[in-house]
């Protein structure tokens, strides 16, 4: 298995018509869990990190889910694989980093295992739309059988024991991945944003930690993870989501009232450019891919077309072009092979209308 | 023109200047910019790197038994050792914790075949003021239903 079988493959995010949905793109749960009796990865040494790798590795195999999954070492990847694995989101950049680190990832990309990041392990759950309860039934399962195999560090203060004390507890750090351009476009994200940080939510952009929002796409997440039950941190982000997609609407709405063939001409514009420019940034065509992401939420374009949208927007970045191409390509090459590729996609997509929602 | 100071780790300009005074002698460093920020860019950081050419250490003051972490270690990285450094640090990361988290006391999952019977205590007399509460408030309902909890976690608790 190789991270090209994992490029070829059909999966929810990227393929699965009808498993999109407006406004959220995707659902994840993570949980940090470590090892009793043996450093963190960050202070273990060389020797000490293989042993923890074997013993989470060979728990891992024995896992119905990850039965003919992929089994991948990071020193055994080329930069290039590497990269698309975090584009992906199924590695962290830290792990992709590190020479030492292994991931397990389920052959439907669901769910994936990072072995020596920050954590011994990092369990993740990912689906495409907003399925809360269904990702977190995943992971719990997951961890469970873990657990049952592998001796977990536990204390009945602190709860599971982490390597960095913002994880300390339940190790539980569950996000959404939203599209909100309409609350972009009305300058309302500051607001939004001082407003969920309040109620202990992060919001970052769609690479995670440290990343800008490209294509108008957030990451909403809880920060504390002690002190709070799984439930409870589910329920608050799962209140915060349903309000948020409640305003995104709003915004955009009041957007499409207030600005009338404005906001058309925008829509159709971003598609007008992207059917015909020869060289497009990754920035520019995010930023144009979630007009057209909105456009079809709002009826101004068939809403079936949402999905090969967001795999322009999965596919359309550095590392996934320079796989696909089997080599690596100067940025001005990439801007050319990603103008072709969404030239295509889009040529057969029809005009844009005015909103029906 | 005047040569640049050199960085005393790497061979680029140094741009970053410091002066420390240890028991009365001046000593200064120069770094570029990237070591500089290696080391964190905050003072303690940075005088950490310094040491080798200060020869004045930083002793720390709490060391994990289990895996040799110390508290300067935690200042440069955030991150602690192994699971045995938490009792150790958990004096010292009070402050954080009470910053960055709800509450002290997990109220979570707990792995399979771990019982969890300080979190069951812990429930155990939350429930009970969530009972007086309801009765005082004359909410019948919550009551019964908090009764019922207490009774169950009850069950669930060995007997000291």
């Amino acid at each position: 298995m190789t991270v090209q079988d994992i490029l070829a493959a059909e999966n929810e995010l990227t393929h699965l018509l009808g498993a999109q949905q407006a406004i959220v793109l995707s659902t994840r749960i993570r949980l940090a869990r470590n090892l009793e009796g043996y450093p963190f990865p960050g202070w273990a040494k060389a020797a000490q990190r293989q042993e923890i790798a074997q013993k989470c590795w060979g728990a891992l195999e024995k896992l119905p889910r990850f039965k003919k999954g992929h089994f991948l070492k990071m020193n055994e990847l080329s930069d290039m694989d590497r990269a698309v694995l975090v584009e992906r989101h199924l590695v962290s950049k830290e792990l992709a980093s590190g020479k030492s680190g292994a991931a397990v990832i389920s052959r439907d990309q669901t769910c994936s295992v990072m072995i020596n990041e920050e954590d011994h392990l990092r369990i993740q759950v990912v689906k495409a739309g907003w399925h809360l309860r269904g990702t977190w039934n995943i992971a719990e399962q997951l961890d469970d059988a873990l657990s049952a195999s592998l001796k977990i560090a536990f204390s009945e203060q602190l709860g599971y024991l982490t390597a960095c004390p913002t994880n300390v507890g339940t190790g539980l750090r569950a996000s959404a991945m939203v599209h909100l351009p309409g609350l972009c476009l009305s300058r309302h994200m500051e607001k939004v944003t001082r407003a969920l940080n309040q109620d202990g939510l992060a919001v970052r952009g769609w690479l995670g930690e440290g990343t800008e929002a490209a294509g108008n796409i957030f990451q909403i997440s809880n920060q504390q993870t002690l002190g709070l039950s799984e439930e409870v941190i589910l329920k608050r982000l799962g209140g915060w989501i349903k309000v948020l997609v409640e305003q995104e609407w709003n915004a955009r709405r009041k957007l499409a009232q207030e600005e009338g063939a404005r906001f058309v001409d925008r829509l159709a514009r971003s598609l007008g450019i992207l059917r015909h420019a020869h060289l497009l940034t990754s920035a520019e065509s995010m930023n144009m891919l979630s007009h057209l992401r909105m456009a079809c939420d709002m009826g101004c374009l068939p809403e079936v077309n949402r999905h090969l949208i967001d795999r322009l927007m999965i596919e359309g970045q550095p590392a996934h072009i320079q796989a696909r191409q089997g080599k690596e390509c100067e940025s001005e090459k990439r801007d050319s092979i990603r103008a072709n590729t969404v030239r295509e996609a889009l040529a057969t997509f029809p005009e844009v209308v005015s909103p029906t929602i | 023109m005047s040569k640049s100071l050199q960085c005393q780790l790497c061979d680029a300009v140094a741009t970053v200047h410091l002066t420390q005074i240890v028991q009365g002698k001046v000593h200064k460093v120069h770094y570029c910019e990237a070591c500089a920020s290696k080391g964190g860019a905050t003072d303690a950081a940075v005088f950490q790197l310094a040491e080798a050419v200060t020869t004045v250490a930083t002793q720390p003051t709490i060391t994990c038994s289990s895996c040799r972490f110390n508290d300067l270690e935690f200042r440069r990285t955030g991150r602690l050792g192994c699971p045995d450094c938490w009792p150790v640090f958990l004096g010292a990361l009070q402050e954080l914790l009470a910053k960055v988290q709800h509450r002290l006391q997990h109220v979570g999952r707990a792995p399979v075949g771990v019982v969890a019977v300080g979190q069951l205590r812990h429930r155990l007399h939350e429930a009970k003021t969530e009972m007086e509460i309801a009765i005082a408030q004359e909410d019948y309902e919550s009551a019964a239903r908090l009764r019922d909890e207490i009774a169950q976690l009850l069950t669930q608790i060995p007997e000291s």
